[in-house]
């Protein structure tokens, strides 16, 4: 019964009305009041399996920033997907994407860098408000960072107007402590729904200035960026789903408390 | 037949074997299961070997003159000592470091990025804002839900009386917490099952468009 819920929405369209969060909007508005032309670091801390949920959140976060003509230095601090992800969605975004919407190609090197992984995320993290070329001599390819024009006259936090997380995993803490605590740069996050209530906390302390919650948070930043996606789109079948659920729960209550509370 | 196909067909296969565990344990499930299990490792193994052993190690050291780059090295190599029995007490040399460092990082970090800030955050000025949307929702609740949480967690006192009440109300905010946690721990393993089975429909069987 879930399966069907989650297939028919998606043959039948079930397009769900979108309220934008004010924590969603923050984060947006903070974008937006970046200069445009500056540098931002964007993560891929996200394995494969939760492309479904966070990948709408790069993808419209990079959408916001080269609109900006921000320059994104993104970089993971997961092994597995994180790095190779980022290559794909930069790439398939650069060469697709930027073409339609400002006729041309946006250039690896120049407008984005992709820094890849590198182990032990707290040593990571801490090391960069050093130097970000202690942490990453090299890109993702291995090409020297001094190679790129987009790194030049950046190597530490402060050279950057703002760290954009995009995670489904525990780092967010990691970079929220160290990065903004010890080191001043401003944070926004997008993380999965399972992770979402906990950095509530981080909102109401301003240690963050946004977040972006799960598919809801996806589709919500979707929308105020202006490029409905699939985050949008799977909020037919969640939405769906979710009903099913509660009738479920309303179904398996009654009969409870009808059959006189017997387990 | 072409590559992506072959991929996706593979990639497919794979996610049909895991779901096939909701039926019961069995061959395609665990064949998944140990593909996933050692294409992680050795992905991972390479992974390290070239942006740390490579990158970070024998690159300085061989094309950048930065022999001092050796101690952590051997530092690194004194952790495999704990492979051999009478060596292996040289291994907590390495661990010791490991250990030390991370204490002192995470003192630090938790203190002045976590403990600090939160509680920072908590005291508030109840008074502050205006009733209807300042005081009552942001004051008084946080003020009264730290409290009484609180007190349920002091468990050096039996729990009755005013002080039994008070853990009560701490209860029910910490009952709205967890179905806030629940409700978005659901959207969450939707969000993975709806990845999939737009992949498996969509992607790869090419079932249906999406609009």
């Amino acid at each position: 019964m879930v399966l069907l819920a989650t297939i028919i929405p998606f043959i039948a369209g079930f397009p769900q009305p979108i309220h934008i969060s004010k924590e969603s909007r923050d984060l947006y508005d903070w974008v937006e009041n970046i200069p445009d032309g500056s540098t931002i670091l964007l993560t891929f801390d996200y394995y494969p399996s939760t492309i479904a949920e966070v990948e709408p959140m790069s993808r419209a976060a990079i959408k916001q920033c080269w609109r900006k003509n921000l320059k994104l230095i993104t970089l993971s601090t997961v092994p597995l997907g994180g790095p190779n992800i980022a290559e794909r969605v930069l790439n398939d975004m650069a060469t697709g994407w930027a073409v339609e919407e400002f006729g041309e190609e946006k250039k690896y090197g120049i407008d984005f860098i992709n820094l890849g992984y590198k182990p032990d995320y707290k040593a990571v993290i801490l090391g960069m408000g050093d130097s970000f070329r202690r942490i990453y001599p090299t890109d993702f390819a291995g090409v020297s960072l001094d190679s790129f024009p987009i790194m030049r006259d950046i190597d530490r936090y402060e050279d950057v107007e703002f760290l954009f997380i995009i995670s489904d995993n525990g780092i967010v803490d990691e970079w929220i402590t160290i990065a903004n605590r010890q080191f001043g740069i401003p944070i926004g996050s997008g993380v999965t729904a399972v992770m979402a209530p906990k950095f509530y906390s981080y909102l109401q302390s301003r240690q963050m200035v946004g977040l972006l919650g799960g598919m809801k948070g996806a589709s919500e930043y979707e929308n105020l960026v202006g490029a409905e996606g699939m985050a949008t789109l799977f909020m037919g079948p969640q939405s769906t789903v979710h009903l099913i659920i509660i009738l479920f729960i309303l179904v398996g209550n009654a009969a409870y408390f009808i059959g006189g509370r017997k387990p | 037949m072409n590559q992506t196909f072959l991929e996706m067909t593979v990639a497919g296969f794979l996610i049909l074997s895991i779901f096939s565990f909701l039926y019961k344990d069995n061959p395609f499930y665990r064949l998944a299961e140990h593909i996933f299990a050692g294409l992680t490792a050795g992905y991972y193994v390479g992974l390290i070997w070239q942006t740390v052993i490579v990158q970070q190690l024998y690159v300085p050291m061989t094309q950048e003159g930065k022999w001092e780059m050796v101690f952590p090295g051997i530092m690194g190599i004194l952790m495999f000592t704990r492979f051999f029995d009478r060596l292996s007490h040289i291994s907590r040399i390495s661990l010791a470091f490991v250990m030390g460092n991370t204490a002192g990082i995470f003192l630090v970090q938790q203190l002045h990025g976590l403990i600090l800030p939160q509680t920072q955050a908590t005291i508030i000025n109840p008074l502050s804002g205006n009733w209807l949307f300042g005081i009552i929702p942001g004051g008084l609740v946080i003020i009264v839900g730290v409290i009484t949480t609180l007190v349920y967690f002091y468990f050096s006192k039996e729990q009755k009386g005013l002080f039994g009440k008070t853990a009560r109300v701490g209860i029910v905010f910490i009952m709205i917490s967890f179905g806030a946690h629940f409700g978005y721990t659901v959207m969450a393993r939707l969000s993975l099952l709806i990845g999939q089975v737009k992949f498996v429909t969509v992607d790869w069987l090419g079932l249906f468009n999406l609009n």
